[in-house]
């Protein structure tokens, strides 16, 4: 019997060990940084490489919760997150016209790709716009042809697919040939390579999705080009007042430095297997074709100048 | 093979998690342990009115959904939740709270029907050689050690092998509260399935090596047991 005890006290002693000793020991003295963001900004494997140059800038810890849009914003108008990154116009606007974030820029933009089996067979390699690709798809899904996944998850991906399909006049929702997968850009992908399905993805996440698997996911870029698949990223300052216990002095300081020269260089830099994913927005709204956001622009730019940060050159030009 | 590599190159991320994992799964196991075993024990070894609910509610929650914990944590723990205040959203703390919840009516439980299956015969005993209430309750559950040891094994395994409740309340933060079920998770979707492989690895070696002492455990008590009793009975004959 002693031994046993002997065993359970040196068990014991090692479990506590393990317990009690603080797992990150500099989290107590750096500033922590929760972004509540899209997955395609994690998957992308931008912000990994975002960190370390924010953290050296500002002494500070930068985390993110993987999120989709809708969740993202869900969480961050509860007081959850420190600052937001996602990419769903409307419901940006709306969590702004709230009084939730008190600051809204375009920090960067990529397009969306439609995906889908080598053989297409909906044929919409050829189709003029997004829209005639979505119908093409619906009709070889309603004679059996073809399959459709969608993400399902409110996330921005499934915004703007739903604006697509709402833009037909059409409503898949249960039809044989429509699943909804209820999950991130990167399952999703893989669950249409498996089913062989078309599906709406942002660039981002299949190039990095794409070089991890090779030849393993079945699937190429069939339509890609229109208007309506431009992808911008909106970065939201929340509003201090209404969720005062929030690190809103180190949010700010990230927004400056997304906005600034360094940052805007860094997102114009980030390659996957040599592809870029992300281009730098900031000051080029009406360029990309969205409405001015000259004021914030203005704003931004003062601000950066006031912390002893450099605006982007072209911002700077003008 | 990669993946091997990986689990010994020492590399400072794959520790961090590890030991998150240990830690919250570990005290979420000794605290809700520390709880479930004494419930359990007063639920077996009393009698009151509605025993048979109580013990059917304890059975259901063995099986309490982890996402429908998380869930409900989160709403409390939330910054404009009730119990916001606390700031425990996204901690470690938050993650073991979640846990031992699923742990407590594992522990309570696995106590209760280990503890009932014990001879009734020593109770009386115990009771009529003048044990107090207190005293009986420690001759039983001595008695039930093995079980008890089961039901922390069964609870630390719940624990560490689970995503859904640490998923929503801890936030897979880096460096804070990623711990490998929801690393493997964002690994798997990246793409990275050599890393996600090698976590895998590492949590099922921790379950083996958990369940490995508490077999050596139980084969040393029995065999112990059995060699008290046979020397007992040896000396009585002679």
């Amino acid at each position: 019997m002693q031994k046993i005890w002997l065993i359970l006290t040196a068990a014991l002693l090692a479990v506590s060990l393990v317990l009690f000793t603080p797992t990150n020991p500099t989290s107590t003295i750096r500033s922590k940084l929760v972004i509540a963001t899209t997955t395609s900004t994690v998957d992308s494997g931008l912000l990994d490489y975002l960190k370390p140059y924010f953290d050296a800038r500002f002494d500070a810890d930068m985390t993110w919760l993987y999120l989709g849009t809708g969740q993202a914003i869900a969480v961050a108008s509860r007081g959850d997150a420190d600052i937001l990154l996602v990419h769903d116009r409307a419901r940006e606007d709306a969590f702004l016209a709230a009084g939730n974030g008190i600051h809204r820029v375009t920090v960067m933009y990529n397009d969306f790709v439609i995906i889908g089996p080598a053989n297409d067979p909906a044929g919409i390699r050829g189709a003029g716009e997004a829209t005639e690709a979505f119908k093409r798809i619906a009709e070889a899904g309603e004679s059996g042809r073809a399959l459709f996944v969608s993400r399902g998850d409110n996330s921005g991906t499934h915004a703007l697919e739903m604006k697509i399909w709402s833009a037909l006049g059409l409503d898949p929702r249960g039809r044989r040939w429509y699943m909804e997968a209820g999950q991130g850009m990167s399952p999703t992908i893989r669950l249409s390579s498996e089913k062989q399905a078309y599906t709406l993805s942002d660039r981002g996440t299949w190039v990095k999705l794409k070089s991890a698997f090779g030849e393993a996911l079945r699937l190429q870029i069939l339509f890609e080009g229109d208007k309506i698949l431009l992808n911008p990223y909106g970065l939201i300052l929340l509003n201090p007042q209404k969720y005062p216990q929030i690190n809103s002095e180190l949010a700010e300081k990230f927004f400056l430095f997304m906005v600034s020269e360094e940052g805007q260089r860094l997102i114009d830099s980030y390659r996957v297997a040599g592809e870029q994913i992300f281009f730098p927005a900031f000051g080029k709204a009406e360029d990309i074709g969205l409405p001015s956001e000259e004021e914030e622009v203005q704003f931004w730019v003062k601000r950066l100048s006031e912390s002893g940060l450099e605006p982007p050159q072209y911002v700077k030009q003008r | 093979m990669k993946a091997v590599e990986l689990i010994f190159s020492g590399d400072p991320n794959v520790i961090q998690v590890t030991l998150l994992s240990l830690r919250v799964s570990g005290l979420a196991t000794l605290i809700g342990g520390a709880l479930g075993i004494p419930i359990g024990a007063f639920v077996a070894l009393r009698t009151f009115r509605g025993k048979t609910f109580v013990i059917s509610v304890i059975n259901t929650l063995m099986g309490l959904p982890p996402v429908l914990v998380g869930l409900v944590y989160y709403i409390l723990l939330s910054s404009t939740g009730p119990l916001g205040f606390l700031r425990l959203l996204y901690t470690p703390e938050a993650m073991i709270l979640a846990q031992l919840t699923m742990v407590l009516p594992i522990a309570a439980g696995v106590t209760i029907s280990s503890v009932s299956t014990i001879d009734p015969r020593l109770r009386e005993v115990a009771v009529s050689l003048g044990a107090g209430p207190l005293q009986e309750a420690a001759i039983l559950l001595w008695e039930a050690r093995l079980g008890l040891l089961t039901a922390l094994v069964v609870g630390f395994g719940a624990a560490i092998s689970e995503v859904g409740a640490i998923m929503i309340v801890g936030g897979n933060l880096l460096g804070y509260t990623r711990a490998l079920t929801t690393a493997i998770v964002l690994l798997t979707n990246q793409g990275e399935f050599v890393e996600a492989i090698a976590l895998g690895i590492i949590l099922l070696a921790l379950a083996f090596l958990v369940n490995a002492i508490l077999t050596l455990l139980q084969m040393r008590s029995r065999s112990s047991l059995f060699a008290q009793t046979y020397t007992r009975q040896s000396q009585l004959k002679w």
